[in-house]
């Protein structure tokens, strides 16, 4: 984690061979920059002249005493948070930091005193208010300077959490987007099967050929399967009895395929007839029925379709004994686009809802209020 | 006398195959399956009993696919050799309704294969192609390109139909007595509860036994972190990150009150870098 002051002033300030600077990542002068030594000196004459403004001093006098109480400070204020200990977390860098202020400013006085050729014991003795005076400006000025440092980074370290967080979410967001653009797309592509088209007109060929009476009313089924199933999305709602009607087409046409293997019900509340329901979901779960519950079975299954008054609405399901959903297969396009579109068009009053059956299948119902 | 197999799930398409079969080519011996499994059994049959020469097979059966069945004729046909025994292996036509993929891969001509339905015309040509091969000799070459096919055919409809992933992408949760199957991307996050593991979405809670252990193992990564030895936090439902005291964070999350905690050990995930 970066210890600069700012963000972005991050360049190493001297030295050009990285591998063994003091100033590369990890080293003990990491974050010593250009911007921070400006800083320090900044504010070293900042207090120079304010002090020079109270206290009538000798400015250059004092300037050299602020400087090197500030440089002073600052090295080992940059030392203390690279540590090892600090960096391995046994010591917080905090108190590392305010210890390197007060050892700082006390050693930056005594460089002071040095360079101005003053002798070490006078400053313990007959200076020693100087001294003290000097310290503890040293200290005081160097609190609130590191204070502030502390704030910001705090400040810039959770600007940094929350921006990642939010890139994160936007990443996320975006490819739901994308998700839903790909499930409308495939909405709007014709939703019959070739597969599902070729293998009803081979059957209805035969048929021709063997039972011409048989083949019509397959062909009749094919007729209002294609007619209901062929894109028509404008329309955004469609009524409780086309779909069931479409349904019914549908799984006359896979008995005739599939033979015995297939059993279906319809149980359907005439009341609800015209009632207004989205059009293509439940023939979309009786698909899946079919196709992930009852086909891989060899000796087929039964597929019950409930739709019934529920609560202040209205439920479809479709129960069947099939081979049930494995915990690891992929939702499918088709319910994921159940339930956006659900989403999209009744919020939190619709639903859909799965549930396994005893001893095996799985109940798929979508939960809708009725228009009024 | 020549024998053949249909292997179809669809019986009338089954009796088609069958009827232009017997009209085409009067002096073949037809057996039928119903399906994969019923196909398996008959391709194995050894001794008295033989096997097919030649066996038609849909790709799409439930249970085992005629592209499984095909590989087991392939095998069989390979022990066969290794023991010394060989012994004629049958030729393979695939069936199939529409599968731009599959037919893309029997361009080649390494395998026959009919469209249903199934026109006279075209089966005429596949039959007098197979009368050929039945006359020559079995030859080795043929029968690598043929394993060949089958491998890449397996690959492509693996890719193509129901994709098995490795992640859970559905708990299987008690509620009452019915067992509800909640999409994982419904799921805001899952915290361990004594000997169960709560699992907290928009509808309320559910409790299942999985522990948080395996639910890390068996969900994506990318989608679903665990910050804490008892939680695992769906990214989605994440609103903010409030950093605690010391080291550990809160998770602030999108439409529920409370706030989870992050343990100093999963910190790095909320980290910049």
């Amino acid at each position: 984690m970066s210890s600069s002051p700012l963000p972005g002033a991050d360049a190493p300030a001297l030295s050009v061979d990285r591998d063994h600077s003091p100033f590369r990542e990890g080293g003990l002068l990491e974050g010593l920059t250009i911007l921070r030594v400006g800083w320090v000196t900044l504010i070293a004459v900042g207090v120079d002249a304010a002090v020079i403004w109270f206290f009538d001093n000798e400015f250059l006098d004092l300037l050299v005493s602020t400087l090197c109480v500030g440089y002073t400070t600052m090295l080992l204020f940059t030392m203390a948070g690279n540590l090892a200990v600090v960096r391995r977390g046994l010591i917080p860098r905090e108190a590392a930091q305010v210890i390197a202020v007060i050892a700082g400013s006390a050693l930056g006085t005594i460089v002071t005193q040095l360079i101005k050729g003053r002798a070490l014991d006078e400053m313990f003795t007959e200076r020693l208010s100087g001294f003290v005076a000097t310290c503890g400006l040293g200290i005081g000025f160097g609190s609130i300077v590191v204070t502030l440092y502390f704030y910001r980074e705090r400040n810039a370290r959770a600007q940094a959490e929350l921006a990642r967080v939010q890139a994160e979410m936007d990443a996320t967001r975006a490819r739901e987007e994308q998700q839903r653009l790909l499930a409308r797309l495939q909405l709007l592509q014709a939703q019959v099967e070739p597969h599902f088209l070729f293998n009803t007109l081979a059957n209805v060929q035969h048929l021709v050929e063997t039972d011409p009476g048989r083949a019509s009313l397959m062909l009749g089924s094919l007729i209002r399967y294609l007619r209901a199933a062929l894109p028509r999305m404008r329309e955004h709602a469609s009524t409780l009895s086309r779909e069931i009607e479409m349904v019914r087409a549908y799984l006359e046409i896979q008995r005739v395929r599939m033979g015995d293997r297939l059993q279906f019900t319809i149980a359907s509340d005439d009341a609800l007839r015209a009632a207004a329901v989205p059009p293509m979901m439940l023939i979309s779960l009786v698909e899946n029925a079919v196709k992930h519950g009852i086909d891989p079975l060899p000796e087929g299954g039964h597929i019950r379709i409930t739709a019934d008054a529920f609560a202040h609405g209205l439920r479809l399901s479709v129960a069947d004994d099939g081979v049930g959903l494995s915990e690891h297969m992929a939702m499918g396009i088709g319910l994921g686009n159940i339930r956006e579109r659900l989403e999209t068009l009744h919020g939190a009053q619709a639903r859909l809802v799965l549930t396994e059956n005893a001893p095996r299948g799985v109940t798929a119902a979508i939960e809708l209020p009725l228009a009024p | 006398m020549t024998t053949a197999l249909i292997a179809d799930d669809e019986p009338l398409l089954r009796s088609q195959l069958r009827a232009r079969l017997v009209t085409l080519w009067p002096e073949l011996a037809i057996v039928e399956a119903s399906n994969g499994l019923e196909a398996m059994e008959i391709v194995e049959r050894d001794g008295l009993d033989a096997p097919p020469d030649i066996c038609f097979l849909d790709i799409h059966m439930p249970g085992v696919s005629g592209l499984e069945v095909a590989r087991r004729v392939r095998e069989l046909a390979r022990a066969s050799t290794d023991d010394g025994h060989p012994r004629r292996q049958p030729l393979l036509v695939f069936i199939t309704a529409f599968d731009a993929y599959a037919v893309e891969a029997f361009e080649h001509g390494a395998i026959d294969y009919v469209l249903k339905p199934f026109e006279a015309e075209r089966l005429a040509e596949t039959i007098a192609r197979l009368k050929e091969r039945l006359a020559r000799e079995a030859d080795s070459a043929q029968a690598s390109i043929e394993d060949d096919v089958i491998e890449r055919l397996a690959q492509r409809l693996a890719g193509h139909g129901t994709t098995r992933r490795t992640t859970l992408q559905w708990i299987k949760a008690s509620v009452g007595s019915t067992v509800r199957l909640i999409p994982v991307e419904d799921v805001f996050y899952f915290h361990a509860d004594d000997k169960y593991t709560r699992v907290i979405t928009a509808d309320g809670e559910a409790l299942i036994r999985k522990p948080i252990k395996e639910l890390v193992a068996e969900l994506d990564g990318a989608r679903f972190w665990q910050i804490h030895r008892a939680t695992i936090v769906n990214t989605r439902s994440i609103a903010g990150v409030i950093r605690g005291q010391k080291d550990s964070a809160d998770l602030k999350l999108k439409g529920r009150p409370e706030t989870l905690t992050v343990s100093r050990a999963y910190l790095h995930l909320f980290r910049q870098m």
